[in-house]
C-alpha cells in the first residue's frame, strides 16, 4: 500500500509544473545571473593577489634601499606586491595595457602613478606614503642623532616588509558566495510548494482529492506519510540539481566538504517541504491563497537572510530582532553552508543542522496534528 | 426481504443558524437504485457527506450494511464507492494511472487491481484514452474517468452525487445506462440529482428533499399519486373568452385552467375521457386550435406541487 501510494505521489509531484519552474529552472537562471553579475567582481577586485607594480629607479642610492625592502616584501608569504624594474617608457606602456597597477618612481622620495582608482591602487598609495614617511624619519634621525640611525632603519624596514595578508579562516572567503548560499536557501524554501500539496491533497475540506482519499479505506496517516516522503525525495532531487549546477557549471567554490554540503542541501529541502506542509495544514483557506502565503513567507524569510540585499542580514543581527535569523530557516540554511565552507571546526555547522532537524520535526508534527482530523464540521 | 444497506435515522446537521439536514430518515434496501431528488441547496450532498462520515453531524444515527459508519471503519469503507459532484482526479496522472491509484487505495493485490482497472476502463469506454491526462479530456470523458475512479474496486454500494452536471446528452445517456448496468451486476445505487428526468428514468425509489427535509418518499407511481394532478391537456390556440374558460372549468375532473405562452392549459384530477370533453367545448364554440397534447404528471409536477404548496407557502 505504502509503495503504491509513494510511487504515484512521486510521479504526481515530479509532474507538477511549478516544481520544475520554481525548483529547477528558476534557481539555475538566478544562479547564472548571480555568476554573471558578481563572479568577475570578486576575481578582479576582491580576491587578493599580489599587486603587480612597475618600478623606475632614478636614484641608484635610493634604489638600493628600495630594492632591499622590496625583496623582503616579495619573499614574504602572501606577498602584497610584485615589483618589475624597468624604464619609464616601458612602465607607461605596461600601465596602459594594465599589465601593472601602478608605477613607482624611486628618487629621493618615492612617487606613484596609477591608472585608476581601485582597492589595489589605494594599497599602492598607502605603501608609498608609509615609505616616504619612514624615509623622512630616518633622515631626521640621521641629522639629530646619527648613532640611532641603524636601529631606526632596521625597525622601520621591518615594519614595512612585515606587511602581509593574514588568513582569517580556512576556506573560501568570497563574499559573493553568500548569494549562492542564499539561493540554495531559497530553493529549499520554495519546497513549500510541494509540501503545501501534501496538506491540501489529503484534507477532505480543502480539495475534492482530499475528500476522495478520506472516504477510502486507506488510513489518513498512510496517505499523508507516503505523500510527505515523496515530497522530500523530489525536493532532495531539486536541491541536488541546483547545487550540482552551482558547483560544476557556475564553478562556485563550495569548499572541500562536498558530501556534507550535499547532505546539508537535502536536509534544507526537507525543512522547506515540511514548512509548506505546516502552512497547508493551518486554516481553511483555498489552495491558491495558501500558495500565495507560502510564496510570501518564503520570500520574506529569504529577504531577512540577505538574498536580495546582503546588508539586511547584518542590520537584523544588530537590531533587537537578532534572534529572528537564528530560527529563520533561510538564514540557518545559509549559515550552515557558510560554516561548512569557512570554519575549521563543526560547532556552528552542527548548531545549524540541529536547528534544521528541530524545525522539520516541529513543522511535520504540527502539520500531522492539524490534519489528523477525521471528520469535518463543513466541507 | 431484502437487506437494509443504508439506514439513516433522525439526521440533523446544522451550519451555525442554518439547518442543512433536518431530522432526515432514510432506509435503502439492497439492489435498489435510490434517487435523492431536490433543488440545489436542499441538503442532498450534505446528507451524503454525513453518510460517508466526512462531515460531523449534530444528531442522528447512520448505519451502512448494518454497521455504524465511522471514519475508521475501513472494512465498511471498502464496500462503498463514491462518485462526487466535483471531478476528483490528479491532473498530473494519466487516465490509467488515476484509476490505478484510486483503486489501489482499496485493493492491495496487484494482479486483482490490474484486472479491475482494465474492467473499469472498459466499463466507462475510455480504452482509447488511457494515456491521456485529464486536461486533454472533454467534460463528458472527464466525468466518465471520475466514475471509473469511484467504481473500479467493485463496491457493493455506489453513491453518485450529481454525476451528470455539465455533461453532454450523449455522455449523460451513457452514464445513466452504466448506472443501471452496475445495478444489474448487484450494486445498490444512491443517485442524487436535481434533474427530475434522470431520476425518473433510472430510480426505483425516490426521496424528495427540500430545505433539508425528506418531503416525499416512494416509487414514481406512489409519488405521482400524492398530487392532485393526473393529466395536463395543453392546446395551441388564441386566447379564449371568459365564457369558454368558464365552460372548461365547469367540466368534471378539471380543477384549473390557465392561458400562457399561446397555449391553454387544462389541469385534470382523475377521471377518463378528459381530452374528448375539453375538445367538445372548443367545437361547440367553433374555436379553431392547433396541436393538442395530453401529458401525465412528471416528478417535476410532483416536486412543484409538494414544495410549492405544502412547504414554501408555510414559510
Amino acid at each position: 500500500m505504502f509503495r503504491h501510494n509513494f510511487k504515484y505521489d512521486l510521479i504526481t509531484t515530479l509532474r507538477v509544473k511549478e516544481v520544475i519552474i520554481w525548483l529547477i529552472i528558476y534557481p539555475i537562471a538566478l544562479g547564472t545571473f548571480f555568476k554573471v553579475a558578481f563572479g568577475n567582481i570578486y576575481d578582479n577586485d576582491i580576491k587578493f593577489t599580489a599587486v603587480k607594480t612597475a618600478v623606475v629607479v632614478n636614484s641608484e642610492e635610493s634604489g638600493r634601499t628600495f630594492r632591499q625592502i622590496a625583496e623582503n616584501m616579495e619573499n614574504a608569504d602572501d606577498a602584497m606586491f610584485s615589483f618589475v624594474y624597468t624604464d619609464k617608457d616601458d612602465a607607461m606602456k605596461q600601465l596602459e595595457k594594465e599589465d601593472v597597477r601602478g608605477i613607482i618612481f624611486v628618487d629621493d622620495k618615492l612617487s606613484l602613478t596609477v591608472s585608476s582608482n581601485s582597492l589595489k591602487s589605494t594599497m599602492l598609495e598607502r605603501f608609498v606614503e608609509k615609505y616616504n614617511l619612514n624615509a623622512k624619519i630616518i633622515g631626521d634621525t640621521a641629522s639629530s642623532d646619527p648613532t640611532k640611525i641603524a636601529a631606526v632603519t632596521n625597525a622601520l624596514t621591518e615594519e614595512i616588509s612585515s606587511i602581509k595578508s593574514e588568513a582569517l579562516s580556512q576556506g573560501n572567503t568570497n563574499m559573493y558566495d553568500q548569494y549562492f548560499y542564499n539561493l540554495l536557501g531559497m530553493v529549499a524554501l520554495f519546497g513549500t510548494i510541494t509540501g503545501l500539496h501534501v496538506a491540501t491533497h489529503n484534507q477532505g475540506n480543502l480539495s475534492s482529492l482530499g475528500a476522495r482519499k478520506c472516504i477510502s479505506p486507506t488510513p489518513k496517516s498512510k496517505t499523508i506519510l507516503s505523500c510527505l516522503c515523496a515530497t522530500f525525495v523530489v525536493q532532495a532531487i531539486c536541491m541536488v540539481i541546483s547545487l550540482t549546477f552551482i558547483i560544476t557549471v557556475l564553478r562556485v567554490d563550495m569548499g572541500n566538504r562536498l558530501p556534507l554540503v550535499y547532505l546539508t542541501s537535502i536536509l534544507a529541502g526537507t525543512v522547506g517541504s515540511s514548512m509548506g506542509f505546516f502552512i497547508g495544514s493551518v486554516g481553511r483557506f483555498g489552495e491558491s491563497t495558501k500558495d500565495a502565503i507560502c510564496t510570501a513567507v518564503s520570500l520574506l524569510l529569504c529577504f531577512a537572510s540577505g538574498l536580495m540585499d546582503a546588508s539586511i542580514k547584518q542590520k537584523i543581527a544588530e537590531s533587537s530582532f537578532a534572534w529572528f535569523n537564528k530560527v529563520n530557516p533561510a538564514a540557518v540554511i545559509c549559515e550552515s553552508f557558510f560554516s561548512l565552507n569557512i570554519y575549521k571546526d563543526y560547532t556552528r555547522y552542527i548548531q545549524c543542522v540541529v536547528t534544521m532537524i528541530i524545525t522539520t520535526v516541529v513543522f511535520v508534527t504540527l502539520g500531522l496534528i492539524m490534519t489528523r482530523r477525521r471528520k469535518y464540521a463543513s466541507l | 426481504m431484502a437487506q437494509t444497506v443504508v439506514k439513516i435515522q433522525n439526521l440533523v446537521k446544522r451550519y451555525k443558524e442554518l439547518i442543512a439536514v433536518d431530522h432526515f430518515d432514510l432506509d435503502i434496501k439492497q439492489g435498489e437504485v435510490f434517487g435523492l431528488l431536490g433543488p440545489n441547496g436542499s441538503g442532498k450532498t450534505t446528507t451524503i457527506n454525513c453518510l460517508l462520515s466526512l462531515l460531523d453531524f449534530d444528531k442522528g444515527e447512520i448505519e451502512i450494511f448494518g454497521e455504524k459508519m465511522t471514519p475508521t471503519n475501513y472494512a465498511l469503507k471498502k464496500r462503498v464507492g463514491v462518485i462526487s459532484q466535483n471531478v476528483a482526479v490528479y491532473d498530473e496522472l494519466t487516465v490509467y494511472e488515476n484509476i490505478d491509484y484510486f483503486c489501489g487505495l482499496y485493493i492491495t493485490d496487484k494482479e486483482t487491481r490490474k484486472k479491475y482497472v482494465d474492467e473499469a476502463i472498459k466499463f466507462v469506454g475510455l480504452e482509447e484514452f488511457t494515456k491521456f491526462r485529464p486536461k486533454k479530456l472533454s467534460g463528458g470523458l472527464l466525468r466518465r474517468l471520475n466514475i471509473a475512479c469511484g467504481i473500479a474496486h467493485k463496491p457493493e454500494l455506489i453513491i453518485l452525487d450529481e454525476p451528470t452536471v455539465a455533461v453532454d446528452p450523449q455522455s449523460r445517456n451513457r452514464i445513466l445506462e452504466g448506472i443501471l448496468e452496475l445495478n444489474a451486476q448487484g450494486a445498490t445505487i444512491i443517485y442524487t440529482s436535481h434533474y427530475m428526468e434522470e431520476v425518473e428514468q433510472i430510480c426505483s425509489r425516490i426521496a424528495i428533499m427540500d430545505k433539508g427535509k425528506n418531503i416525499a418518499l416512494g416509487t414514481k407511481a406512489e409519488l405521482k399519486k400524492m398530487i392532485k394532478n393526473t393529466e395536463t391537456v395543453s392546446i395551441e390556440m388564441q386566447q379564449p373568452d371568459d365564457d369558454t374558460t368558464e365552460k372548461m372549468s365547469a367540466l368534471p375532473h378539471v380543477y384549473d385552467v390557465e392561458y400562457k405562452d399561446g397555449k391553454l392549459y387544462v389541469y385534470c384530477s382523475g377521471g377518463k375521457h378528459n381530452l374528448i370533453r375539453i375538445l367538445g367545448v372548443l367545437q361547440q364554440k367553433d374555436i379553431h386550435f392547433g396541436r393538442v397534447y395530453s401529458e401525465l404528471p412528471t416528478l417535476n409536477d410532483v416536486f412543484l406541487e409538494i414544495t410549492g404548496k405544502q412547504l414554501r407557502d408555510s414559510e
